[in-house]
C-alpha cells in the first residue's frame, strides 16, 4: 500500500542522542522511574569518560555556560557553550562550521544532518554535549582539501542543487546511505533521503547524482547528447 | 514537431514500475548554444561553493558581539494584549531592548513590538518573562465567512448559457499555501556609525537598500546590501529590507553593535506571506460536443489582512470559452497577507480551469487532449500537447473510473505560459591584465542559475572559455540589476550582459590594435583567442597583458526602450504537462506515477539550471496539489500546523519520475523560465485524478479523505 504521508516523516534515521547501546524510550522511562537523579549522574559520568580528559573542561551542566571539546571533521574544537545548546547551534554559532543549516530546529527537515560516529543525525535534535568524545562530520568535512568527495562531484554533475541551503543536509543523508548500502537502488535512495526537504525541488537530480556516485547508471544523463 | 527520439534506459532492478509506467524517458530537445564557447554541458558556477559549505547565506552570519532581535507577536487572529510584565522583561539578562508599538492585533502572527538581546537564549527567556496575555475576539478565516455574492449575470453570457445544451456549476477552492523557503526571513546589519553592511536574505538586493534609508540613517552611498546566497524566495523576499531588515538596521544603529533578526520556522509560516487561498464559482455552457459557448465564473482571493492581491487567473486566456464574463474579488480575513508566490494566481486559476474543462469532457464524453486541441488559442501549445500525448503515451488512457482492481490509473494534462515583463538592468565586464574578467550586475541567484546565465552569456560574446570569467552579483553596490521575480532576471539581464561583453571585446581589440599597429577589424576574439584575419596569433592571458593600463570596462544597459532589444524574445513562454498517477481506492491515497513537462524558455542559456527550474516548477505544484495547506483554528484565528512535519511539503519518496522538455522550435532571445512549469502541475494532477476514479475532486489539496468521498458520491 503506498503511504501518503509526506516521506520526511519516515523515520529513517537514528534518533539523535541515543547511545550505542540502545537506549529505548521505554528502557529510559523505566530508568527515570527508579531514579532520575541516580541516571543524570551516571548519564553524566559517562559523558566525562567519553571526553578528552581536561581541568579546563566544564564538570558540571550549567546554568552558566561551561567549555566542552568537540571532534569535528577531525580537528578538536573547543568551545564554550551553554548546558542546553544543540550540536547544530554549536557547529554553527561556536564552531564558525555554518554549512550544517538550521531550517525547522525540530527534526522535521534533514538540513542540519551530520555524521556522529558513522552515522546520520538531525544535529538539531542533540545536545552539544552529549556529542563529546564523538566523531562529527559536518559537510566541511566531506573534501579532502581541494578534493571533492564523489558525491559532491556527482550533485555538482547532475545539478542537484538549486539554492543549495538543503544541499549539505542532502550531501550528508547520502553519504550516510552509500557508506551503508554502497549500490542503492532507486527506492532505497528515495527512501534513504525520505528524511530531507528541498523546497526549490531537485529531488530526481539527486536520485540520479546518488544513483552515479555509486557507480550505477542515472535515469538521465544530464551531458548526454543531443536529440 | 521537433524530433524527440526516446532514449532506451534500463530501469534499475527493484525499482517500483508497474506495467504500464514506460521505462524510457525521452532526451530532452537539447539546444545548441549559439557559441562554442561554452559547452552544454556548463555546471552551475556556484555548484562548489554549494557543495562544500562554503557559501555563506545571510542566516550564517554570526557576528562577535552581536544583538538578536525578535518580534512579540499577536497569536490569535483579533487580539487585545490585556497585561504583559515589560519591566521583567527588560530585567531579563542580556536584554537591551524591549518595546511594544501597539496592543491589538489582528491576525496571528502579527508584530505588536520587539526585543533585542545578547543571545538567543536571553531573547527567548525575555519574552517569557514578559508574559503577554491577550483576549481573542472572533475572527474571520475562511473566504466562505466574508465573500460578497457574485455581480448578476450579463445579459450577453445568460444568453450563451440558454442556449448552450449543457451546463456546468461548479465550486473549486484552493488552500493557502506558505512560502517556506529553507532559510526563513532576515538579515545581519553590522552598522558601524558611519558607514554598514547588511547581509539579507533578499529576492532584490537593490530593493532591500532602497529600504534602509531611514532605519540605518545613512546616505545611500555609506552603505551595501549584500545577498551572495539565498537559501529559496519563491517571492516572498520581494519586499525590499522586510520589517526583519529594518529592525535589525534599528537596533544595530542604536546600540553600535551588529544585530540579527530572523523568523523562525513558525514565525515564517505566519507572517512572511502566502499564496492566498481562492474559490472559483463556475457556470459555464457547453454544448454536446464539447464546445464551451460561454457562461459566467467568478473568483475570490482570501488575502488576508492586505487590500488585494486575490486575483485568480481563470479564465486563463489559453482556451476559447466563448461569451465568458469573469470577475474577481479579494476577501480580507484574520491572516497574514500574501506576498507574490512563483506565478501568482495562475496555479490556483489552472487548478479551476483545467478541471472545469475535463469535467466538461466527462459529460460529453470526449477525449480532453481533442477538445483542448480545439479550444486552445496557441498553436505552440497546440504542438506540444501532441508531442506530450505521445511521450506519455495517453492512447493507453482508459475512460474515467473504468480501471479494473483496487488501484487506478489516470492520465492528465494542463497549459501554461508567461510573458515577458521589462525591467532596468546594467551590466559591467571588467577585463584587467592579468586576463581574469569579471561580469557584474547587481541581480542576485535565487537557485535559479542566475550567476550561470551571467557567466555564460559574458563568455560567450567576450569569446573566451566559461572559466575565465568570474561573476560579481548579490551586492546592491553593483550596477544596477533587476529583482529575482516574476521570471523577469534572465532576459533583463542578458541584453545588458550581452551588450557589455561586447563592448569589452570591442574596446580589448582597439587597445590591441594600438600595440600591433595593425586595424582593429582585422582582429577577433574566439574561443580564448585572438586572431588576425582568421588566424590564431596569441591567446587571451598574452592580448591583455599588452594592455596598456590596468583594466578595461564593457557597459551595457537594458531599459524598456533603450538599447539591446536585439537580444530580446518574443512572445510568451508556453508549455504543457502531462500527470500520470494511481489511486488506491480503498486508501485514497495518490501515487504520481511519472510527469512529462514541455517547457518553451527562448534560447536555453544553460541547459542543465533551465532543466532544473522545470523540475523544481514540477514538484512546486505536485506539492501543492497533494500536501499542502496553512490551517488555521477557524476559533482562534492560530495556526494548527506552523512547522515543516504537519505543514507538509512533497519528500523524496513522493516523487516521481520528471521528465522536463525543453522546446526549442522558434524561440528567439532569452525569455521566462522561472514561473511557467509550476502553473499547470496541480491542475493536470486533478485531471488525471477524475480519469481515474471518475469523479472530480475539486478542492485542493487531493488529500485521501476527499478522494474516498468523490469515489463514494460517484457509486451508482
Amino acid at each position: 500500500m503506498p503511504d501518503q504521508t509526506p516521506s520526511h516523516h519516515v523515520p529513517s534515521r537514528v534518533p539523535s542522542g541515543v547511545p550505542d547501546g540502545g537506549v529505548t524510550r521505554r528502557s529510559f522511562m523505566r530508568t527515570v522511574g527508579l531514579s532520575a537523579v541516580a541516571a543524570t549522574a551516571q548519564t553524566q559520568a559517562e559523558r566525562l569518560g567519553d571526553a578528552q580528559p581536561s581541568t579546563e573542561d566544564t564538570n558540571q551542566f550549567g546554568p552558566e555556560p561551561g567549555r566542552i571539546r568537540l571532534k569535528i571533521n577531525g580537528q578538536t574544537h573547543q568551545l564554550t557553550i551553554d548546558p542546553a545548546t544543540t550540536l547544530m547551534e554549536a557547529l554553527r554559532w561556536h564552531a564558525a562550521l555554518a554549512g550544517t543549516k538550521e531550517v525547522c530546529d525540530r527534526g522535521a527537515c534533514g538540513a542540519c544532518s551530520v555524521l556522529v560516529d558513522g552515522r546520520l543525525v538531525t544535529s538539531c535534535m542533540m545536545l552539544a554535549h552529549d556529542a563529546v568524545g564523538k566523531d562529527i562530520t559536518t559537510v566541511e568535512g566531506l573534501a579532502k582539501g581541494e578534493r571533492l568527495d564523489p558525491i559532491q562531484e556527482s550533485f555538482i554533475r547532475h545539478d542537484a542543487l538549486q539554492c543549495g541551503y538543503c544541499t549539505p543536509g542532502l550531501l550528508m543523508a547520502s553519504k550516510a546511505l552509500l557508506s551503508d548500502n554502497p549500490r542503492p537502488t532507486f527506492e532505497q535512495i528515495k527512501q534513504g533521503l525520505s528524511g530531507n526537504i528541498c523546497r526549490c525541488g531537485t529531488y530526481t537530480n539527486v536520485f540520479n547524482a546518488v544513483l552515479e556516485a555509486s557507480g550505477q547508471e542515472p535515469l538521465r544523463d544530464p551531458e548526454g547528447p543531443d536529440a | 514537431m521537433p524530433e524527440t527520439p526516446a532514449r532506451a534506459i534500463t530501469a534499475p532492478d527493484d525499482a517500483d514500475t508497474q506495467s504500464h509506467t514506460p521505462t524510457h524517458m525521452p532526451t530532452t530537445n537539447r539546444p545548441i548554444n549559439m557559441g562554442k564557447t561554452v559547452a552544454d554541458q556548463a555546471s552551475r558556477l556556484d555548484g562548489i561553493a554549494k557543495v562544500t559549505g562554503r557559501a555563506m547565506y545571510a542566516r550564517d552570519y554570526y557576528m562577535d558581539n552581536s544583538l538578536f532581535v525578535a518580534f512579540i507577536r499577536c497569536p490569535v487572529g483579533v487580539g487585545r494584549m490585556v497585561s504583559a510584565d515589560e519591566d521583567a522583561a527588560r530585567a531579563t539578562p542580556g536584554v537591551v531592548e524591549v518595546t511594544i508599538d501597539r496592543r491589538e492585533g489582528t491576525y496571528a502572527g502579527q508584530p505588536v513590538g520587539r526585543i533585542a538581546a545578547e543571545s538567543k537564549t536571553a531573547l527567548r527567556r525575555a519574552m517569557r518573562a514578559l508574559n503577554a496575555r491577550w483576549d481573542a475576539g472572533e475572527c474571520k478565516t475562511e473566504i466562505e465567512h466574508v465573500m460578497m455574492p457574485p455581480p448578476e449575470t450579463s445579459e450577453a453570457a445568460q444568453r450563451a448559457l440558454a442556449g448552450a445544451d449543457h451546463v456546468l456549476e461548479a465550486v473549486y477552492s484552493t488552500p493557502v499555501q506558505t512560502h517556506s523557503p529553507l532559510e526563513t526571513h532576515g538579515a545581519v546589519v553590522d552598522h558601524r556609525g558611519d558607514r554598514a553592511i547588511v547581509y539579507s536574505s533578499t529576492q532584490g538586493v537593490q530593493a532591500a537598500a532602497d529600504g534602509l534609508e531611514d532605519a540605518l540613517a545613512l546616505k545611500r552611498s555609506q552603505y551595501e546590501v549584500r545577498c551572495e546566497y539565498i537559501g529559496g524566495g519563491f517571492g516572498s523576499k520581494l519586499n525590499g529590507a522586510g520589517r526583519e531588515g529594518i529592525a535589525a538596521g534599528e537596533v544595530s544603529r542604536a546600540h553600535g553593535r551588529p544585530a540579527s533578526c530572523f523568523t523562525d520556522r513558525d514565525e515564517d509560516h505566519l507572517d512572511t506571506g502566502n499564496r492566498p487561498s481562492s474559490r472559483t464559482s463556475v457556470r459555464v455552457g457547453f454544448n454536446n460536443d464539447g464546445t464551451i459557448v460561454g457562461g459566467h465564473i467568478h473568483s475570490w482571493g482570501g488575502v488576508g489582512v492586505a487590500r488585494g492581491g486575490g486575483g485568480v487567473d481563470c479564465p486563463s486566456g489559453h482556451y476559447n470559452l466563448g461569451q465568458m464574463q469573469a470577475g474577481n474579488e479579494s476577501v480580507q480575513l484574520n491572516a497574514g497577507a500574501p506576498r507574490p508566490f512563483r506565478a501568482p494566481g495562475w496555479p490556483q486559476g489552472k487548478f479551476a480551469e483545467e478541471l472545469m474543462v475535463d469535467e466538461i469532457a466527462a459529460i460529453c464524453g470526449a477525449d480532453p487532449l481533442a477538445i483542448r486541441l480545439r479550444m486552445e488559442t496557441s498553436e505552440a501549445r497546440k504542438e506540444m500537447y501532441q508531442l506530450g500525448a505521445k511521450l506519455i503515451d495517453w492512447n493507453s488512457r482508459t475512460a474515467n473510473g473504468s480501471g479494473r482492481g483496487v488501484t487506478k490509473r489516470g492520465l492528465g494534462m494542463g497549459g501554461t505560459s508567461w510573458r515577458r515583463f521589462p525591467a532596468r538592468a546594467e551590466a559591467e565586464v571588467v577585463i584587467h591584465r592579468d586576463g581574469s574578467v569579471v561580469a557584474k550586475t547587481g541581480t542576485q541567484d535565487i537557485g535559479t542559475g542566475m550567476r550561470t546565465v551571467a557567466g555564460v552569456l559574458c563568455a560567450e560574446h567576450l569569446g573566451v572559455p566559461l572559466d575565465h570569467v568570474d561573476v560579481a552579483i548579490g551586492r546592491s553596490t553593483l550596477p544596477i540589476g533587476p529583482g529575482s521575480g516574476g521570471s523577469m532576471t534572465s532576459h533583463n539581464v542578458a541584453p545588458a550582459m550581452i551588450a557589455a561583453a561586447e563592448d569589452a571585446k570591442a574596446k580589448l581589440l582597439d587597445a590591441l590594435a594600438d600595440t600591433l599597429g595593425e586595424p582593429a577589424r582585422d582582429l577577433d576574439l574566439v574561443d580564448g583567442r585572438i586572431l588576425q584575419r582568421g588566424e590564431p596569433v596569441m591567446d587571451f592571458a598574452q592580448a591583455c597583458a599588452k594592455l596598456p593600463r590596468e583594466q578595461i570596462t564593457g557597459r551595457g544597459e537594458f531599459s524598456r526602450n533603450g538599447g539591446a532589444q536585439q537580444h530580446l524574445g518574443e512572445g510568451t513562454s508556453d508549455g504543457v504537462q502531462f500527470v500520470d498517477l494511481s489511486v488506491d481506492t480503498e486508501t485514497g491515497v495518490i501515487k504520481v506515477n511519472r510527469v512529462i513537462a514541455i517547457q518553451a524558455c527562448g534560447r536555453v542559456v544553460c541547459r542543465k539550471t533551465a532543466e532544473s527550474q522545470i523540475i523544481g516548477g514540477v514538484i512546486q505544484g505536485l506539492s501543492y496539489a497533494l500536501f499542502e495547506h496553512k490551517m488555521l483554528d477557524r476559533n482562534t484565528g492560530s495556526m494548527v500546523n506552523a512547522n515543516l512535519e504537519q505543514y507538509k511539503i512533497l519528500g523524496t519518496d513522493d516523487t516521481p519520475l520528471i521528465e522536463p522538455v525543453l522546446w526549442t522550435k522558434g524561440q528567439t532571445g532569452v525569455r521566462s523560465l522561472g514561473e511557467p512549469p509550476t502553473i499547470p502541475t496541480a491542475g493536470a494532477t486533478a485531471c488525471a485524478l477524475l480519469n481515474a476514479i471518475g469523479a472530480p475532486v475539486r478542492h485542493l489539496p487531493l488529500t485521501p479523505d476527499k478522494v474516498l468521498d468523490a469515489i463514494e458520491e460517484a457509486q451508482p
